[in-house]
């Protein structure tokens, strides 16, 4: 369709929506997902933009839209939102702190017709849970909330970001998710994008211990098949092969900011030039089909080698882009975190170097904070 | 069978052996005489044994197990060394805990009742061979009236235990379905225990064992237990495998267990469904026509289920009040099939659906 681009790879209809609604949250994680400079308030979408964006969104074949943040129950339309998606059939996942408001407004949230709800904890000892979120008598709100979820008849899963400081909990977070009634757990390793990567020598467990948590991750699920589903996410720089950064950039998901650039992953306005869309100015079906940024990564051409001959490419996609950047330098190179790229050695001794030290303070996110992403001290070659 | 290491004639003569080849000698006994030899652990391992053989064995065993700390209390009681009681007390801790609930001893319930026991029924030990307790009882004796350096020298056989260990894991297993690593915990702790145990008793029994009198000593203590261990299994092999003689008052198959549904109850009503069962979707599961891709899809939490025609059909009847027999009854009409032959294989789908959560009754 396109003059320019003859050849461009045909865009698959989404699966999922990911709706930064906010960048707000009473939460101060050191490994947040959300961008290093964050937006604010004032420049946040509007209620009719983001029904606009639904509407698209299921238009062009999105079943899933994952309402998220920060902390997505900080804005006030959260249920005129929720409501939308349960008009036009899409499934709403509510991906919360479970603190602030949350708590008040999910008996509206369920009348309108919400999905499911994905909690996240920080740990299971209520002050080191508090340490990592950095907001004191969080984990009994977030308990209350739980429990709400729960006697509601809502499916809950509960979310737990696996790193050093929390890594000696993972047998207690399935404990927990149990005695709370969740259905299923995520024991998701860090990756090591945004916050995280600025925090990561404070975060970055040590190889036993992450072995350790996925043995205990294993014999949990079998002993609970049937009670609680447990998704494991492991650690980039520990694994074998890269993951499939958002099932493939551009084939799958999409990411709409607060502010109503598209992007293509959570993290993909690290890359510096590429040029993001937003919903202001292109509808979603033009955003995902042609903006630049969408269709940069898309496909496996633009990849070099060993990406361009290797049986996974259409497997892995040749991993996070992000992460190739921070790392390797380039953004189309292979993501560091496969064996079989040429850095792959650097990155993991670079883990197993900051495991081995003693961990450093961390960064806790804040709105209008100076922090930079430390990308000078990487190891490019 | 050839030993794996050479047989010092030395044991023979009246000569002092030299630490390492006193260390060779108790090897040699281990690679003759250790019960991973014993035809009932073969079929252990190899998986052919039944489910009541296994049984008997995790039955028998624990009593084993549960005298292993009143043997080590014995051998405590006669050191007069704190230094050396320091060390040894460290063996009651592994088996006792520290609190209700720890410890190897509470392991090897956890590994009897993942076979099926009533954990009181087992506490009893009352359908423990007599053979079994004879051959424990008598461990528990030489303990206490032989010297100390033989008493140290029988537990030798932690040696090879970790040999033993890794093969029963992993071929139990591989070979019986019924037995998961959970069950097998026990081994796992032993697996860093034993090697810790037996490094500080071999040190203290070639330290000790100065003239060739107290080598020969320490060489039959360790023969001792290994026929300790070699007469549980006999008499597990002649009761519960060929010919097959249960003496009086010992467990028979079916006696002691917890009834077989009950731990699936435990584990969340992860029971298989049958056909009387009404099943329904669960509130954030729900069945979508996915007009864009032409097909119906199962939306799920974080989760999108592909479905098949007949996976459809299926789900498209799944409301709460229809059985699965109903469910069945009426497929069985629209594809003019065997609505039985229907039912077992929507049994085996919501099956897998309820074991992801996405499926009630």
């Amino acid at each position: 369709m396109n003059a320019v681009t003859p050849n461009r790879p045909e865009a698959p209809a989404p699966v999922g929506l990911l709706a930064e609604l906010t960048h707000r949250c009473p939460l101060r994680c050191p490994y947040c997902s959300n961008p290093l400079e964050l937006d604010r308030r004032s420049g946040e979408l509007d209620t009719a933009t983001w029904q606009r964006i639904l509407t698209e969104a299921a238009g062009l074949g999105v079943l899933h839209v994952h309402l998220s943040g920060g902390e997505p129950t900080a804005r006030n339309d959260i249920v005129e939102i929720t409501k939308t998606c349960a008009d036009l059939g899409l499934y709403s996942n509510l991906i919360t702190s479970g603190v602030g408001g949350a708590l008040g407004k999910l008996q509206a949230l369920y009348d309108v017709g919400l999905d499911h709800v994905q909690l996240s904890v920080q740990g299971v000892d209520a002050q080191n849970a508090e340490k990592i979120g950095g907001l004191k008598n969080a984990q009994p709100q977030k308990f209350e909330f739980a429990a709400k979820v729960v006697e509601l008849g809502l499916p809950l899963t509960l979310n737990s970001v696996i790193h050093r400081g929390n890594i000696h909990e993972v047998s207690g977070f399935i404990d927990l998710a149990v005695k709370m009634g969740a259905k299923r757990l995520e024991v998701a390793h860090t990756q090591y994008y945004g916050w995280a990567f600025v925090n990561r020598a404070a975060l970055m467990p040590d190889k036993a211990q992450v072995d350790e948590s996925i043995r205990i991750v294993e014999a949990a699920r079998e002993r609970l098949k049937g009670q609680l589903v447990i998704d494991l996410v492991v650690p980039d720089y520990y694994a074998k092969y890269p993951k499939a950064c958002a099932g493939g950039w551009g084939r799958k998901l999409m990411n709409v900011t607060p502010q109503g650039k598209v992007l293509p992953c959570h993290a993909a306005e690290t890359i510096p030039g590429l040029e993001f869309w937003n919903v202001n100015d292109h509808s979603l079906g033009e955003i995902w089909r042609d903006s630049p940024a969408f269709t940069a990564y898309r496909g496996t051409d633009w990849m070099q080698e060993p990406c361009r001959s290797c049986d996974r490419r259409e497997k892995d996609w040749g991993g996070c882009r992000c992460q190739a950047l921070a790392l390797a330098g380039d953004a189309a190179a292979t993501d560091p975190a496969c064996s079989l790229s040429p850095l792959h050695a650097k990155v993991r001794a670079l883990a197993v170097e900051e495991a081995a030290e003693n961990p450093p303070d961390y960064v806790y996110r804040t709105i209008g904070s100076n922090v930079r992403s430390p990308l000078k001290e990487e190891v490019h070659s | 069978m050839n030993a794996v290491f050479p047989t010092p004639d030395a044991a023979e003569s009246q000569r002092l052996l030299s630490p390492e080849e006193m260390e060779a000698a108790l090897r040699d006994i281990g690679a003759r005489r250790y019960h991973n030899l014993h035809p009932f652990h073969r079929l252990l391992h190899d998986g052919k044994l039944s489910k009541d053989q296994v049984r008997a064995w995790a039955l028998n065993r624990y009593y084993y197990q549960a005298m292993i700390p009143v043997k080590d209390a014995a051998v405590l009681a006669r050191m007069t060394d704190a230094s050396l009681r320091r060390i040894w007390r460290q063996r009651i801790v592994d088996h006792d805990g520290d609190h209700e609930g720890d410890g190897g001893i509470e392991r090897w319930l956890k590994l009897a009742e993942g076979v099926g026991f009533d954990r009181d029924y087992v506490l009893s030990t009352r359908g423990i061979l007599s053979a079994t307790k004879f051959s424990v009882e008598a461990y528990v004796h030489f303990v206490s009236e032989r010297t100390l350096l033989e008493a140290i020298a029988s537990s030798l056989t932690e040696m090879f235990s970790p040999t033993i260990i890794s093969e029963r894991v992993a071929g139990m297993l591989k070979n019986y379905d019924f037995i998961t690593k959970d069950t097998l915990a026990y081994f796992d702790k032993r697996l860093t225990q034993a090697p810790r145990d037996a490094d500080f008793a071999l040190d203290y029994v070639k330290q000790h064992a100065t003239t060739p009198e107290l080598q020969r000593q320490a060489m039959a203590a360790l023969i001792f237990k290994c026929n300790v261990l070699w007469t549980q299994l006999d008499a597990l092999y002649f009761a519960y495998v060929a010919p097959g003689m249960i003496p009086p008052d010992s467990w028979r198959p079916g006696e002691g267990l917890i009834a077989e549904t009950a731990p699936d109850q435990a584990a969340g009503g992860s029971r298989k469904m049958v056909a009387e069962d009404r099943p329904r979707l669960p509130r954030g599961v729900r069945l979508r026509n996915d007009e864009t891709r032409g097909k119906y899809v199962l939306l799920a939490p974080e989760r999108t289920f592909d479905l098949d025609d007949n996976a459809v059909a299926v789900l498209k009847l799944v409301d709460g009040s229809r059985s699965v027999a109903a469910i069945a009854d009426e497929l069985g009409k629209t594809y003019a099939a065997d609505p039985r032959a229907i039912e077992a294989d929507i049994l085996v789908m919501l099956d897998g659906l309820a074991e992801k959560r996405v499926l009630e009754r």
